[in-house]
Order: structure tokens, then C-alpha cells, then sequence
């Protein structure tokens, strides 16, 4: 099957200039823990997930989690997000994130998501423009 | 790609009812057949341009679990979206059709959520994007709480400026601000009150001065009045026609009017007339009038119930 037949067409992406505040306002209503960025075209620049937010605000916060028990005061991290709120999200997104073409076999792409460990990623079209997303649950429904 | 933009999305709940009871002593009524769609003008055109093979993308406001809900039929039904997250909860708007008076149905509409500013912006952001892949847009329905009735005149304006054509059914406010950057083509809603901008559209004689009056003077390319259960006008600033629909065993009334457009759409998007698209679009409304289906997406339905639709041109 190609990934064009089974994944789930959903566009939701922000610009890179939206701010902080405003994304997560968008993980919070729309459910998704990460998303797509996109430029004026549609072509995917990066993701940012929930996961960027909080190393953006407590830089090294996920590395520490491995070695100590540490977590910063609940005020100390509040603060720092606070303090990035009006942030463009272009700043915390990660970057060299993996894209898929639409025309890629199931199982290509299965492979790379088991060995990647990857929950969801961004699929474009031969031009590099968002036309959905791959769950992994898109994968399993596929290959039962 | 065609994208449509419906602002105040809803789950239509129909149920079919031998007799809506008034009595006191009788406070219950008991459905005979239910069912329910994620609904609303743009995502109804959508469905049927999804079901016929073109790719479309189905934009507008969702909120809550009803939005969950929407979200989810309308990805099943093969249309990609890109809705915006709301607070609150879209809207159920619900339809009771009373055996023997099926062109009478009882309908209760909610408002809707009330949409931020953030959210408006978001979705003039992903419009603005979208927009651009897109070769048709269609706007429609009703715009809920928060949202400016210069709404569609906004987004018309972004098409216009990347040559995109572009379609409007809706009302009201809403409407009058839209027709001021001119549609190419512009369905008034006319199921709340027979008017169009403020201008009684009662009878065939109110219409077409009306609707001239829109094509002449405001640089519309043409516009489809229902003026009948089954009759509809088209005006254009050569020509008006008259469609009758004959025969027609109605079921429900619930979505005919976004086949129309629906039909009209797809018609032109494959190279046909006007003239034809409004005949084609016609037979799409009978064929979904006459199916207890939201839409009726079966080409050779849609083909049959041509043969009911006779045309007849007025001037």
C-alpha cells in the first residue's frame, strides 16, 4: 500500500511565527502532541511537540530527568514559560525532522518508524507540501 | 484541489416521525428512522466532490466532542481537513420530517461556539496557505459567535488574488458582505427568510429583478435561486433559466440545497457550462431529496434523476 491510501489527512500546521502562547492553545483543543511548520507554501520546515515546549523552557531538563531526580520548582518552570509565551515556535521546533513521500510503500516506512521509534511523522508530496500525517496507529489499522 | 470553508460546522440529527405529537397529554414522540452526518454547507459540498473522485480539503471551526465526532466522518468519507479547535462545542442542529410533510421539515439550529481571536487568526493563517493549491473555494453556511460578518468578504478578497474561482451560499449580514467582492457564483441561502440583501424574493417576479440587480450592478458571474421545493433560477447577465425538478419522491429536503452546489461545482470543475452545471447540479439535489443519505454521492442516481429536470429559458 502506499502511505497516500493509509495515512490521515489532516493539515493542521502553524507558520513559524506563531507564538508560544498560541500553540499551546492548539495542542491543547486539537489533541495533538506535536506538530507540523510550515512555511507560507506548505512545505514542511520542522515539528514542534510538547516535548520542544518544556526543553525550550528548562534547557537539558529531559537529559537531567535520565541521571538525577531532578525537576525544577513548578514556579521556576512556570516562570520560564511564561518568559517564552511570545516566542515564535521557530525557535524551539526541531528542525531536521524526517519526512516521508506520499508514493513510499507501508512497509518502508514501517520499518523506519519501529527503528526510529517514531510515533507520527509528516508526509509530502513530491514537491515537499504537507498532505497528512502518519500515525502509527495509521500503520498498524494498515498492516492487520 | 477544492477547498471549502464551512465557519459553523454542525452534526445533523434527522429523524422521520409518522406524526409530531402536540397534544399535552402527550409530551413523547417516537422516531420511525434516525440518522446522523457531520454536516454543515461546505463539508456536505465536500462530501460529494470526495465521492465523485476530486480532491478536496474541508476547512472551518471545530470544537468539543461533536467536533471530535465531525472531524472524524468527514476524514472517512475520503476529504482532507484542516480545522481549527475552538472552545466549547460545535453545534447538533436537529430535523424532524413528518410523514406527508417532508418539504415541511421542523428544523432547530444552534449557534455554534464562540471563536477567538486567536483562532481566527490561526485560520486565516492556514487558509491563506491552502488557498493558493486550491482551484476552487466555496463558502457556506452560517458564521458562528466571534466571527466578523465581513468573514467571507476577507477570505474572497485572498482568492481573487490568487485567481482562484470561488462560490458562495449563505445569508444575511454575511452574505451582503461577501457579494461586495464578487463571487463568481452566489447561492443565497434562502431557507430562513425569502429574501436576498434585505429584498423580498417571494415570488419568479421578485426574483429576477433582484437577482439582476446583483449580476449588473455588483459584477456577479451568475446566480441560482430555489424559488420552488423543486425549481430553481439561474441568472446571469446574458440569460435566465428555469430548472424544474418532475416527479420527484421526496424523502427530505436535509442537504439538497449543497448538492445543488455541489453538482454546479463539479460540473464546471470538468469543463461543462453554466447552463449545464446548474442541470447536472439540479439532478444531484433530486437524487439526495429522494435518499434518506445526507448526500447522495451515486453517479448513476445522479444520472437517473437528470432525467427529471427539464429547463426552460426565460430570457
Amino acid at each position: 500500500m502506499k502511505i497516500r491510501e493509509i495515512m490521515t489527512r489532516d493539515l493542521t500546521s502553524v507558520d513559524p511565527d506563531t507564538t508560544v502562547r498560541e500553540l499551546i492553545s492548539i495542542l491543547d483543543k486539537s489533541g495533538l502532541s506535536s506538530i507540523p511548520v510550515v512555511d507560507e507554501d506548505g512545505r514542511v520546515l520542522g515539528i514542534v511537540s510538547e516535548r520542544d515546549l518544556i526543553e525550550g523552557a528548562v534547557p537539558g531538563y529531559f537529559e537531567l530527568l535520565h541521571g538525577a531526580s531532578f525537576l525544577p520548582a513548578v514556579d521556576q518552570f512556570s516562570q520560564k514559560l511564561r518568559e517564552i509565551q511570545h516566542d515564535p515556535v521557530s525557535l524551539y521546533m526541531t528542525r531536521n525532522t524526517i519526512k516521508i513521500d506520499e508514493e513510499e510503500d507501508d512497509l518502508a516506512v514501517a520499518d523506519l518508524m519501529i527503528h526510529k521509534s517514531l510515533k507520527m511523522l509528516p508526509v509530502v508530496s513530491k514537491d515537499g507540501i504537507l498532505v497528512g500525517m502518519l500515525r502509527r496507529i495509521d500503520l498498524l489499522k494498515d498492516l492487520l | 484541489m477544492i477547498l471549502t470553508v464551512t465557519p459553523n460546522p454542525a452534526l445533523d440529527k434527522v429523524y422521520w416521525v409518522d406524526k409530531l405529537n402536540t397534544e399535552l397529554e402527550t409530551l413523547m414522540t417516537r422516531s420511525t428512522q434516525s440518522m446522523g452526518w457531520a454536516g454543515g454547507k461546505g463539508i456536505n459540498i465536500s462530501t460529494f466532490l470526495a465521492r465523485m473522485g476530486l480532491e478536496t480539503v474541508a476547512m472551518g471551526f471545530i470544537a468539543g466532542h461533536t467536533g471530535r465526532v465531525i472531524e472524524n466522518r468527514v476524514r472517512e468519507a475520503g476529504i482532507t481537513t484542516s480545522f481549527v479547535w475552538a472552545e466549547g462545542e460545535t453545534r447538533t442542529n436537529v430535523a424532524v420530517i413528518q410523514k406527508g410533510r417532508e418539504d415541511r421539515p421542523l428544523v432547530i439550529s444552534e449557534s455554534g461556539p464562540l471563536i477567538s481571536e486567536m483562532a481566527l487568526r490561526h485560520f486565516l493563517q492556514s487558509y491563506t496557505r491552502l488557498v493558493r493549491r486550491a482551484r476552487w473555494v466555496v463558502f457556506g453556511g452560517s458564521l458562528p459567535p466571534g466571527v466578523p460578518a465581513h468573514f467571507y468578504r476577507e477570505l474572497l478578497k485572498i482568492a481573487h488574488e490568487h485567481k482562484v474561482k470561488t462560490a458562495v451560499n449563505a445569508s444575511g449580514e454575511a452574505l451582503s458582505e461577501a457579494l461586495k467582492e464578487k463571487p463568481f457564483l452566489v447561492k443565497p441561502d434562502t431557507r430562513e427568510r425569502r429574501e436576498i440583501c434585505g429584498e423580498p424574493v417571494e415570488s419568479d417576479e421578485q426574483i429576477i429583478p433582484v437577482s439582476r440587480r446583483l449580476v449588473s450592478a455588483l459584477g456577479i458571474g451568475a446566480v441560482v435561486v430555489s424559488h420552488r421545493v423543486t425549481s430553481d433560477m439561474l441568472i446571469t447577465s446574458q440569460e435566465i433559466w428555469d430548472f424544474d425538478a418532475y416527479n420527484v419522491k421526496l424523502v427530505k429536503l436535509v442537504g439538497a440545497e449543497d448538492a445543488l452546489l455541489a453538482g454546479m461545482v463539479f460540473q464546471l470543475e470538468k469543463g461543462h457550462s453554466l447552463i449545464d452545471a446548474v442541470e447536472f447540479g439540479m439532478a444531484a439535489a433530486t437524487a439526495s431529496a429522494e435518499s434518506p443519505e445526507q448526500i447522495c454521492c451515486d453517479m448513476q442516481c445522479v444520472q437517473q434523476a437528470r432525467e427529471k429536470i427539464r429547463r426552460v429559458k426565460l430570457a
